[in-house]
């Protein structure tokens, strides 16, 4: 072994031992997210844990909890409203999502291929964003003042003066979900619309050309140029709105407050219910459990749409 | 040609249709707020409650000005606490190697998308236990730690745009890794931090939900908590007027700082669906 190899190897083994980084900034990038992090756990991952805790106690007004089982599932089980707020919330978010995903298909083919960059293109979507750009409290009023059941309401009044009807009719009894899921539904279609027509405007103008050329039809465009560039932004609205109306109850709470009687009750709306008017916070949880068990597989579905190599990269200085 | 026109006729007859409902709605709250529907007068009596405590449903309400003062502090303390926290933490997570980064990053993504209002019950319990109901604090914590996720993620995307030879001229200039960070990179992620505090003003803004479960005094409420508990006092609304002139005060500062807006909302609202 000459003299240059064992100079080579020497340096080869200075390089490979390990390099190990003053404490100092080991914790540095630790102190970054150290108010979030605490953040975090106290209001996050405390109530998960808290509300699978709470589920087996019989924890109410008197804020004393005791361990009671499996009581609450049992009773959960038992209750024979169930069958009822299921099927509340299967209708409520199936309804809401094919009509307002179908809704935000067609306002972007129709602004971004058939009226691409025409001035009436922006205004129809701007007009449609301000549903959701209106606070959910000042919405609710234009729909309860649509359905309002005294003849004052816009439909009644509407109705009453073309002769179909001569007592006014009172929509929110007759059928306060179909009124609830449209509110929804045209508060929600912009969310979907906003990316669905940003994937549209992705695709190259020439596409369009080289079809045009090839003697396709409109239809055969939709089918094979657009929809299969929007199958991902696709699956993302569905089921992060599908998260959203398994979910929230905001519009349900202003509107009708879950009534009349349960009508418009679902099942996250039910717990919160339990909870806070009826004060048996422990039911609540347990009921509560379901929704966060069904959101949780939904969100991890969601993060199965992404690339998660792509989101993180490794750091360019040595510290 | 001429099939092409029709098209385009047809299109925007139908679109002209689908929008209709919503110009409507439009017109409708500004008509509600100053005409009586029966006697067809315009007048703008039911903004009288911008000049004294106006009486709905037989019960006075309060004077509407320090209502909107809390509404502007609160709002004011949101975006500068969310500024602050979700800027060093999107910096680290985008720049920094840290242990248990990849695992951290997995969990931001989650909580981004699970919905934390389905534990608002425990979250409830949990501030009982720490005497923070009926006050803004309690509501702040709940508030930023549910919106949180999305601003990092926002800040995130900002910060991965940053060239890495900023940072490194910087550092061969002499500057330490967070001097580098304080006088290069946020300057340079500024419009990042602008999108972010509108967003966060706006949520905090139109937050009603908290207000409603945690506050009970009414002298702390907000403009949207306060209209919540309007909204949802009695089956059907009595005053409509008067609703919607409330209404239109507290909405039409949104919707004008929207319009001004709107570019940048479309831009990062689109990072949010980024593909690979």
């Amino acid at each position: 072994m000459n003299t240059v190899e064992t100079a080579g190897l020497n340096r080869l083994q200075a390089a490979s031992a390990p390099y190990k980084k003053p404490l100092r900034n080991v914790i540095y990038p630790y102190l970054f997210i150290l108010p979030f992090s605490l953040l975090v756990f106290v209001f996050f991952i405390l109530p998960a844990i808290a509300t699978i805790a709470m589920s087996f106690t019989d924890l109410n007004a008197s804020m004393k909890p005791h361990y009671i089982g499996l009581a609450n599932f049992k009773r959960i089980f038992a209750d024979y409203n169930l069958p009822e707020i299921l099927s509340h919330t299967a209708v409520f978010a199936i309804l809401s999502l094919a009509i307002s995903l179908l809704f935000a298909l067609i306002i972007s083919i129709a602004t971004q291929y058939f009226l691409k960059g025409k001035v009436s293109a922006v205004l129809y979507r701007v007009l449609w964003l301000i549903p959701s750009i209106i606070p959910s409290v000042v919405y609710v009023t234009f729909w309860k003042f649509l359905f309002d059941p005294t003849e004052g309401g816009l439909v009644n009044d509407l109705l009453h003066r073309m002769g179909i009807i001569s007592e006014p009719v009172s929509w929110f009894t007759r059928g306060a979900m179909a009124i609830v899921i449209l509110a929804t539904i045209v508060s929600t279609v912009s969310g979907g619309m906003i990316l669905l027509s940003a994937a549209i405007n992705s695709i190259p103008e020439d596409l369009y050309k080289a079809a045009r050329v090839d003697g396709a039809s409109e239809k055969s465009v939709i089918m094979k140029i657009i929809l299969p560039t929007l199958k991902w932004p696709l699956m993302y609205i569905t089921i992060s709105d599908l998260i959203g109306f398994v979910s929230s109850y905001f519009f349900i709470m202003l509107l009708t407050q879950g009534g009349p009687m349960r009508d418009t009750t679902t099942l996250s709306l039910y717990a919160f219910q339990q909870a806070f008017n009826l004060k048996y916070y422990g039911y609540g949880a347990a009921v509560s459990l379901i929704v966060v068990f069904i959101s949780f597989i939904l969100t991890l579905l969601l993060i199965r749409l992404f690339d998660f190599d792509q989101l993180i990269k490794p750091s360019r200085i040595e510290d | 040609m001429s099939t092409s026109t029709l098209k385009k006729a047809l299109v925007h007859t139908y679109m002209t249709l689908f929008t209709l409902p919503i110009i409507a709605m439009i017109v409708w709250y500004f008509l509600a707020a100053t005409m009586n529907f029966t006697t067809h007068e315009v007048s703008m009596r039911n903004f009288d409650f911008l000049i004294k405590p106006v009486e709905y449903d037989g019960v006075e309400l309060p004077l509407i000005w320090p209502i909107v003062l809390n509404t502007i502090l609160y709002s004011l303390l949101i975006v500068a606490i969310e500024v602050g926290v979700s800027v060093p933490t999107a910096y680290a997570f985008s720049r920094l190697d840290f242990k248990g980064k990849r695992a951290a990053m997995k969990f931001l993504f989650l909580m981004r998308s699970f919905p934390g209002i389905t534990l608002i019950i425990a979250t409830f319990f949990i501030l009982v236990q720490m005497n923070l109901v009926n006050t803004y604090l309690g509501v702040i914590l709940v508030a930023i730690t549910g919106s949180l996720p999305g601003r990092v993620y926002i800040m995130k995307g900002f910060f991965d745009e940053v060239p890495w030879d900023i940072e490194w001229a910087a550092m061969v200039d002499g500057t330490t890794r967070f001097g580098a960070f304080k006088k290069v990179l946020v300057p340079y992620v500024f419009s990042g931090i602008g999108a972010i505090s509108v967003f966060s003003f706006l949520g905090a803004y139109g937050e009603w939900f908290l207000f409603k479960l945690l506050i009970f005094n009414d002298d702390m409420m907000t403009l949207a908590g306060y209209l919540s508990k309007l909204v949802t006092k009695e089956n059907q609304i009595v005053n409509y007027g008067l609703i919607t002139a409330i209404g239109l005060f507290y909405t039409l500062p949104v919707v004008v700082f929207y319009i001004f807006t709107q570019k940048m909302f479309m831009k990062v609202n689109m990072g949010g669906a980024k593909q690979s």
